[in-house]
């Protein structure tokens, strides 16, 4: 009993991970029509930011959420202003647009990992922080990982409710669904594909945050999580925000499950539910 | 109030609209009419910004905003309510109307305009709640309409109001556009219902192939042989 509590809360934090490393790519490719090759970049950044904060300078990751979460943003809104959107411009075709944007970010990718790799080496990096168990109805939990689960959550109803209930959530969201009518509402569509690029990065940036608390890093840490995040966002309905949490949670679960089996085969069985969903049910769980 | 001198238009290599002239004065309601293809929804598309003309320019209140972006010029005061309505679908019917008043200075009013358009539509208040996508047709078109007026133009474009609407809406929608005129709105609209348009505009231009050919009140477009001929089958 215990240890099937265990698997299901080690599913919930990693699958809380995932969520929150999903949900930005969704939204850039539901909106942007950007398929962020690069996303996993942007984790491995803010990851990193933690670890140089926390060793060096001795700061509470915690606190490296508003550190790392508004440079990101600014990083991710720089590069759509002046790269994606440059794309877009000179690629009039939207489709033309889908397949050259995937290219450039596969560029952005590269150039992020060999800053990274310049900056921070390849070694395996980590710190112990809040390296604790706590007990909770007699079961030992690692303290870290529950904030990280914490904020994880936390984090996409925080997301969620930017999307729902404010002006500019509505916007990106109507802009999603039509571009052209959204401009015709008085939406400033650059400034909205813009502004989503940047809050995935940020999302991206929070997710490297919290998993640098529990997990090791590395600076070829991005793709890995990339490609996770895709097979989620495909779990959960391509451009669908709580499809992508939804399906975070889920792969998250069968993570954890596969693990206490034979952690080797965790990526495997991911591609092969993947394989599976594109055959069977490529619109996701909760996609139209 | 809005002005269109010589408006070409074309797309890739066709020229769609030629040498478009027309005006419309504040407190008309102007309608355009022409044939399937003949450029209406292209000359709406021209004004409001989402596409380019090659050549002419469009005023509106004495400022060139040709050229503009389409946000732009809403923030200018005009509202177009697309051909088919292109209302959000997966947004429900509130979400539509807020987004209708999306511009800065109509959001902080976009309690008092939503009360308005609930008298207007008191069906859309009662379905508030139902996404876009699973509203009827005619539902879609009285909701397209509430969105354009939430942010409070000065000028209303209307790509076929009475699409998909029964008989007895189309006259409702109609005398709403004459109940819009006496709030202050200036109406624009384009119609398949050419008697009905003809008996409820002020004005009105005939568009064929992309060029104007006639124009003027709508008592002597009525009269006109090749009107009655070509559009009232008469
Ligand atoms: N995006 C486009 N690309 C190329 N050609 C277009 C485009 N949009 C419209 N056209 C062409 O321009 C011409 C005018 O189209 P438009 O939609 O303006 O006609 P309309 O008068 O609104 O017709 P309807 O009454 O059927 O709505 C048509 O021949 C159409 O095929
Ligand atoms: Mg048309």
């Amino acid at each position: 009993m215990t240890s099937i509590i265990n698997i299901l809360v080690n599913g919930l934090i990693l699958g809380g991970i995932y969520a929150l490393t999903s949900v930005g790519l969704s939204m850039q490719y539901g909106v942007a029509r950007i398929f962020n090759i690069a996303h996993g970049e942007f984790i491995m950044v803010g990851a990193f930011i933690t670890w140089m904060l926390y060793t060096s300078f001795g700061i509470n990751p915690l606190l490296c959420l508003v550190v790392a979460g508004p440079v990101l943003f600014i990083l991710g809104f720089i590069v759509h202003r002046y790269l994606f959107k440059t794309l877009k411009d000179k690629t009039p075709v939207p489709t033309a647009f889908e397949g050259n944007s995937m290219l450039l970010a596969f560029g952005i990718l590269f150039i992020i990992q060999s800053l990274g790799i310049y900056l921070w080496g390849t070694q395996i990096k980590g710190y112990s922080f809040m390296a604790y168990s706590i007990y909770l109805g007699g079961i030992r939990f690692s303290a870290n990982r529950m904030l990280i689960l914490f904020f994880a959550v936390f984090l996409c109803v925080l997301f969620y409710l930017f999307l729902t209930r404010t002006r500019p959530g509505k916007a990106i969201r109507a802009a999603a669904q039509d571009p052209e009518a959204a401009s015709l509402m008085g939406v400033d569509i650059n400034k909205m594909l813009a502004l989503c690029f940047a809050l995935g990065a940020m999302m991206a940036g929070f997710a490297g945050v919290l998993l640098s608390m529990a997990y090791q890093l590395q600076t070829n840490m991005g793709l890995p999580y990339t490609i996770i995040a895709i097979i989620v966002v495909v779990l959960g309905g391509l451009g669908s925000i709580p499809g992508s949490m939804l399906g975070g949670f889920i792969l998250g679960i069968i993570g954890s499950i596969v693990n206490t089996i034979d952690p080797g085969l965790t990526l495997a069985a991911y591609y092969l539910l993947f394989m599976i969903l594109l055959l069977v049910r490529p619109s996701g769980i909760l996609g139209r | 109030m809005l002005e269109v001198n010589t408006l070409n238009v074309s797309y890739g290599n066709v020229q769609v609209l030629w040498d478009v002239c027309l005006k419309v004065d504040e407190g008309e309601i102007v309608a355009l009419v022409g044939a399937n293809g003949a450029g209406k929804t292209t000359l709406l598309n021209a004004i409001a910004g989402l596409v380019k003309p090659a050549s002419g320019s469009v005023t509106f209140l004495g400022e060139d905003i040709t050229g503009y972006s389409s946000n732009a010029i809403v923030e200018r005061g005009i509202a177009y309510l697309p051909e088919g309505g292109r209302l959000f679908p997966d947004m429900s019917v509130l979400e539509n109307l807020e987004m209708g008043a999306y511009l800065k200075n109509s959001w902080n009013k976009r309690n008092e305009r939503l009360e308005k358009v609930y008298e207007i539509f008191p069906l859309l208040k009662e379905r508030r709640k139902q996404l876009a996508k699973t509203l009827s047709g005619g539902e879609r078109q009285m909701l397209a309409m509430g969105r354009s007026l939430m942010s409070g133009p000065k000028l209303g474009m209307f790509d076929e109001l009475s699409y998909g609407m029964a008989p007895k809406l189309v006259m409702e929608a109609f005398k709403m556009l004459e109940t819009l005129r006496d709030n202050g709105i200036t109406v624009f609209l384009i119609e398949q219902n050419v008697k009905q348009s003809l008996e409820i505009a002020d004005r009105a231009y005939v568009l064929e192939n992309g060029e104007i050919v006639s124009g003027g009140s709508c008592n002597a477009l009525l009269e006109s042989d090749h009107v009655r001929k070509a559009y009232l089958g008469l």
